[in-house]
């Protein structure tokens, strides 16, 4: 991999995050984190998706090659997933993800997975805020 | 693409953190935006017209709403768009609220900056939709109601009212729900049931409704409309001729903590749960078969007969004993009691001293019961070659059968192995004798000294009129020997040995005795010859010489135990190498020592010599017990029968020998172990399987199907008390060693009632069949299985209701540990007058009536701890209000405090309700328990602080009552599982939208009433079920509904028939089609549109509708 330029913390170097969230619970979490009025880092980019199991590895390497800083999946929690074994399935997309950038020399902490309950907004908070601390203490993604 | 923005104000929600003209200008230039708008609230009316305007004015042909989440009021633009023609994936979505304004309220700038790219990632969304097929569903004119409570009853009646056909699926055994347990209800303080009764009556007579009880759903499938609903329905063992006599409950000798009573009273295992039940049918609580039952191998409910002695009904017990086996004495004595291996009190301490018991009730009725010959029923004859334990229970069986039977025995005595293997010491001869002789007394014929293959031939008797026969003829000589010196005088084979001594013979042996083996026969010989020296004036010198450890040994347990106390010596990892003879006499026996090595095709370690390491014993005597075989002599005149490795062939189904008309069994034709009860199983199905051959139909099951084996949960076995079995009087070893009278005692009455009540009852029914004897109306059917139904409804209402908050969560409060700490709904039980106690508060300790009543509220309910729920249970406060109320009326003198957190008494009447019960004298404390600690005479110490006036209070109650809260069921849960709906806090079913659409769930055509949804009073849940009938009335007077837009489909050209879509859709929506060049085809009614299918397409060829990978992508990348 080149090498990384080192950037100061400047406003240009505002970093973005794709969340993918199932419409069962994970982006239930989030419109019920957004009613409560909680703050949240606006790093974070949310993208509907029926179920987690919907995400491909695709979807994940393209949001990484087209300028995100970091991609997580967030579905419900595993043995609840409405659509039995989605979860699963995007579990091992982001195991698969996370092994091929390491292989490329990027970080595999960039991608992650986060299970929720539809009715644990704390835990979607939880999830946004580790994720956009991962990401603000990684350099900018370096694309060629 | 002519796309139109439209940017909602939400009424400041976005407009105050995010600049909404800015915002446009940031659009105007996207790629294909044609116009944008913005109002106060686009999704009103004025919205709509605006969207309306732009889409014919400027040729919209995609619109892009920025406005709050998709999830809230997507359906609405959707629909806009469906009805102005554009199809409803012509909307594409910008969450700026839930999404940006409010949660970057304090970031404005950056919000904004955020909003543009959520826009634009909308934008350019919108350009890859396209317009998705949809096709149509008739509906049927049916729903499911899932729960038979008031909300459950009610909703059904009305949707009967409305001429739909209703299916009320309910998992108890009669409807009723949580209303059914009320003593009376708030605030009017009328009878629950008075109020509930009426409505049961009405549902059952009502022919649209159809009632299912002790039915759950398992899967519920297809699309609004035409739900596919999958129903397991368990068996009642009580059939529809049941007439309410309440005859078998006294017959049941089972008592178990009823569910209905809420533990406050027991129940039998057959029983009703209250009197106006519907349906009015009793119901059998059998959970399968204990496993004590599974494991004898002649299936005796084990667990039958000690229910039945627990109870002191000893002819009862020994009829259930005697059924299976006509050796209940016998077996009570030597049986290897696989039924105590297996029973689940030994997993808390010992198991039941099951054999013991059984001894006990054989030995208390057995010798009073007097057999009545059988009436022959068949004109066949029955030979039968060997009376030992298999031959006389076929003998026995076919004989109740109505057949002719004669056995033919070699030896001049009858009793098999248990006559000639085993010592008076373990079996008395006259109990053995007295079974033989009941045997005989049903018209068996039993003729000794009769040889097969000598005296009478089996083809002989075959052509002499007999019609079939069983050879029952065991292993009858010990193995042959294969070590040096083993034809030296001295030498000795257990099995003839032991013959020869329980034939009466005079049988002597040397001082110094070596037994080799490590089974019931080698102990046998062992302690045999201890009582031969010690009877004949010398002391015992016995060893046993076995190949591996204690742990490998075959033999009983308590058999070693007692043998060692009687002075046996063991040597362990020793094989017989070689007997050492001095003049043609033995004098000494060289023995390898071994060690363990791998385990061989029996499971246990092998024994392995170890090179160079030997010892001597020197001995007069050596036993060799390591096996039997058989002695073929019967073969001579029995043209056909084979015998390979000491067993006579046969076919494992039907017990038949290659030989048409002859079978086998027992030790010569073995299909278990080599042990009396597998002969008893074996002569069992040897009849049954004779009777069916000679009536040439099966008639009855040879091998009898095995129930699924029952077990108390976990809860159960951690509540059960430790404790020990009851000992069985057993003489010392030195006194036993000399004498030929029996080792092991009997119990007293005392003691087998009080060893029997240890029994944790398994499966709850015992299977002693009681009740069928004590049913009038021949109502009991114990062989009912579960059935599997499938129904097709149009709309489903779940109604499965709550559950109490389990308040031994509280530890410091008691529950659970302390007596006299109850919930409110047990007190409704106990103040009902239909209830355990008529109606008369009797604290469960003692049974007096409390003075000093406590009755703390929020138990679990807002209450932040992990240990508890946030919400507030709704219905506390006036619960117990009510409680308080009835008390103070039936007690006046009581003192009554409730201790509340704060006092909530919303809803009609109810301040007014509250106000009169405080006039009654019930004193309110706002306050905070702190523990609840017992006093020695059961009455309860409360700490509690006084929240107004902070002070700290101690003070002692008679009674505790706690205000657990409401949780959603186990059922809700299920039910939400099953039905994909979602939960919110607590298990409750959320709904669609809490304000708009209170009774819609998430998924289309099911709806939600009642407590499942959250708590309420009755009044409410009776509103929710009209309303959510009334839901179900409109959907399905529409005619039909739309197949959904959201659902995957495959290109046929791309699809390489992999079948990986087939094989991982949830749904099983997705098919590969037949043929040469397959292809996946996905059902778009049953598909729900989750995608799994689309991201592990290999090929490319399967989409999801709505969420292509373009789709998804668009919104990543902008």
């Amino acid at each position: 991999m080149e090498e990384r330029i080192e950037l100061p913390e400047a406003e240009g170097a505002e970093r973005k995050i794709v969340g993918f969230f199932c419409r069962e619970c994970a982006y239930a979490a989030a419109d019920a984190t957004g009613n409560a009025r909680v703050s949240l880092p606006p790093t974070i980019r949310s993208v509907l998706v029926p179920c987690t199991g919907r995400v491909s590895p695709l979807h994940l390497l393209k949001a990484l090659a087209d300028g995100a800083d970091g991609v997580y999946i967030a579905g419900c929690l595993v043995g609840q997933c409405h659509y039995r074994e989605g979860n699963l399935y995007a579990l091992d997309r982001i195991e698969f993800a996370r092994a091929l950038l390491e292989s490329v020399g990027v970080e595999p902490e960039r991608v992650r997975m986060f299970t929720m309950s539809a009715a644990d907004s704390p835990k979607f908070v939880e999830a946004a805020r580790k994720m956009h601390e991962t990401i603000s203490n990684l350099p900018p993604l370096q694309r060629k | 693409m002519r796309c139109g923005v439209f940017l909602c104000e939400c009424g400041g929600n976005i407009s105050g953190v995010l600049d909404l003209d800015s915002l446009a200008d940031a659009t105007r230039g996207s790629g294909g935006v044609v116009s944008i708008s913005r109002n106060q609230f686009m999704c009103g009316t004025e919205g709509r017209r605006l969207i309306e305007q732009a889409v014919e004015d400027r040729g919209l042909d995609r619109i892009v709403i920025g406005a709050c989440s998709r999830r809230f009021q997507g359906p609405t633009f959707e629909r806009i768009a469906r009805e102005l023609r554009l199809g409803e994936n012509a909307v594409a979505f910008a969450n700026l609220r839930e999404g940006c304004s409010f949660i970057h309220r304090d970031e404005p700038a950056k919000a904004q900056r955020k909003a543009e790219k959520i826009v634009a990632a909308a934008v350019a969304r919108a350009g890859f939709q396209s317009d998705l097929p949809r096709g149509r569903t008739f509906l049927h004119r049916s729903a499911l109601v899932v729960g038979g409570g008031i909300a459950g009853i009610t909703a059904a009646e009305e949707l009967a009212g409305a001429g739909i056909d209703v299916h009320l699926v309910e998992r108890e055994q009669s409807l009723g729900g949580y209303m059914a347990r009320l003593s009376k209800t708030f605030p009017t303080e009328d009878c629950a049931m008075c109020s509930l009764a009426p409505q049961l009556t009405g549902a059952a007579l009502e022919p649209r409704i159809h009632i299912r009880t002790l039915t759950d759903v398992t899967e519920i499938s297809g699309p609004p409309g035409e739900f596919r609903v999958k129903l397991r329905q368990r068996p009642r063992f009580v059939s529809e001729a049941c007439v309410g006599c309440d005859d078998c409950t006294p017959a049941c000798p089972v008592s178990v903590s009823s569910e209905f009573e809420l533990g406050v009273a027991k129940r039998k295992a057959i029983s009703r749960p209250f009197a106006n039940a519907v349906p009015s049918l009793y119901a059998i609580d059998k959970r399968g078969q204990a496993p004590c039952k599974s494991a004898c191998p002649a299936g005796t409910s084990a667990s039958g007969y000690v229910a039945l002695v627990a109870e002191a009904r000893f002819d009862e017990a020994y009829r259930v004993a005697s059924e299976p086996n006509p050796f209940p004495s016998v077996c009570g004595r030597i049986c290897t009691h696989p039924c105590e291996s297996a029973c689940v009190r030994g997993e808390v301490d010992e198991p039941i001293a099951i054999a013991a018991l059984k001894r006990f009730v054989a030995d208390r009725v057995g010798p009073e019961t007097v057999v009545e010959k059988a009436p022959l029923v068949h004109s066949e004859k029955v030979a039968i070659v060997g009376a030992g334990p298999a031959g006389l229970t076929c003998a026995r069986d076919l004989a109740k059968l109505g057949y002719q039977t004669t056995v033919f025995e070699a030896l001049p005595v009858a009793g098999g192995m248990l006559k000639t293997g085993i010592p008076d010491y373990r079996l008395p001869k006259d109990v053995l004798g007295r079974e033989i002789d009941q045997i005989a007394a049903l018209g068996v014929e039993i003729e000794t000294g009769q040889r097969a293959g000598k005296d009478f031939t089996i083809d002989g008797l075959l052509a002499d009129g007999y019609g079939a026969a069983f050879l029952a003829v065991g292993l009858q000589k010990s193995s042959e020997v294969e070590i040096p010196g083993a034809e030296l005088e001295g030498t000795l084979r257990a099995v003839e040995f032991l013959r020869r001594l329980n034939l009466g013979e005079q049988v002597q042996v040397g001082d110094r005795v070596v037994v080799i083996g490590g089974g019931d026969v080698a102990l046998d010989a062992a302690r045999s010859a201890i009582r031969l020296q010690k009877s004949s004036g010398r002391e015992p010198d016995v060893t046993l010489a076995y190949r591996r450890t204690r742990e490998e040994m075959p033999a009983l347990d308590e058999e070693i135990e007692q043998a060692i106390e009687e002075g046996l010596k063991v040597e362990f990892l020793v094989a017989p190498l070689e007997i050492v003879g001095k003049e043609g006499r033995l004098s000494a026996l060289k023995l390898q020592r071994c060690e363990l090595g791998e385990p061989d095709s029996s499971g246990r370690r092998r024994p392995v010599p170890i090179d160079g390491d030997f010892s001597e014993l020197e001995a007069d005597n050596v036993v060799f017990a390591i096996g039997q075989d058989i002695v073929a002599d019967f073969l001579q005149g029995c043209e056909g029968v084979e015998i390979a490795g000491s067993q006579i062939q046969i076919d494992p189904d039907t017990l038949m020998t290659k030989k048409t008309g002859v079978f086998a069994g027992g030790d010569a034709a073995a299909t278990g172990g080599w042990t009396a009860i597998e002969a008893v199983a074996a002569g069992s199905r040897a009849a049954r399987s004779i009777h069916n051959f000679l009536r040439a139909e099966a008639l009855l099951e040879v091998w009898p199907a095995k129930d699924v084996e029952a077990r108390p949960d976990a809860d159960e076995l951690a509540a059960a008390e430790v404790g020990q079995r009851t000992a069985v009087p057993l003489r010392s070893g030195a006194e036993r060693r000399g004498s030929w009278e029996e080792v092991v005692g009997a119990y007293s009455e005392e003691q087998a009632i009080a060893e029997a009540n240890r029994c944790l009852n398994c499966a709850v029914c015992s299977g002693c069949e009681s009740c069928v004897r004590a049913c009038p109306a021949g109502a009991i059917e114990l062989d009912q299985v579960e059935t599997i139904e499938e129904l097709a409804v149009g709309a489903i209402i779940v109604a499965t209701g709550h559950k109490e908050f389990d308040a031994r969560r509280k530890r410091p409060l008691g529950f659970g540990r302390f007596d006299n700490v109850v919930t409110h709904s047990q007190l409704a039980r106990l103040l009902a007058p239909s209830g355990p106690t008529a109606g008369e508060l009797k604290r469960p300790s003692d049974g007096a009536v409390p003075k000093k009543i406590f009755m703390l509220q929020c138990v679990g309910s807002r209450d932040c701890t992990s240990s508890g729920n946030e919400h507030c249970s709704a219905i506390c406060c006036l619960f117990a209000t009510l409680h308080a109320s009835l008390i103070k009326q039936h007690y006046p003198d009581a003192d009554v405090t409730i201790g509340y957190t704060d006092l909530r008494a919303p809803g009609k009447s109810h301040e007014e309700y509250y106000r009169l019960v405080q006039e009654r004298g019930v004193r309110y404390v706002r306050s905070r328990a702190g523990e609840i600690l017992e006093e020695p005479d059961k009455s309860l110490l409360v700490r509690f602080e006084d929240t107004i006036t902070r002070r700290k209070n101690e003070e002692l109650f008679d009674l505790v009552v706690l205000a657990a809260g409401l949780e959603a069921s186990s059922g809700t849960t299920e039910i939400a599982h099953v039905a994909g709906l979602q939960q919110g806090s607590a298990g409750f079913i959320k709904e669609y939208h809490p304000k708009l659409r209170p009774v819609d769930t998430q998924r289309a055509g099911i709806f939600v009433a009642g407590t499942a949804q959250g708590p309420k009073s009755i009044p409410d849940t009776i509103a929710q079920a009209k309303a959510a009938a009334s839901r179900v009335v409109s959907m399905l007077s529409a005619g039909y509904v739309l197949t959904p837009a959201q659902v995957a489909s495959s290109d046929v050209e791309q699809c390489i028939g992999c079948g990986i879509c087939e094989e991982i859709c949830p749904q099983s929506a997705v098919a590969l089609t037949a043929g040469d060049s397959p292809h996946a085809v996905v059902d778009a009614n049953s598909c729900r549109g989750c995608g799994i299918c689309a991201a592990e397409c290999p090929s490319g060829a399967m989409t999801l509708g709505g969420f292509s990978d373009e789709e998804i992508l668009a919104e990543v990348m902008v």
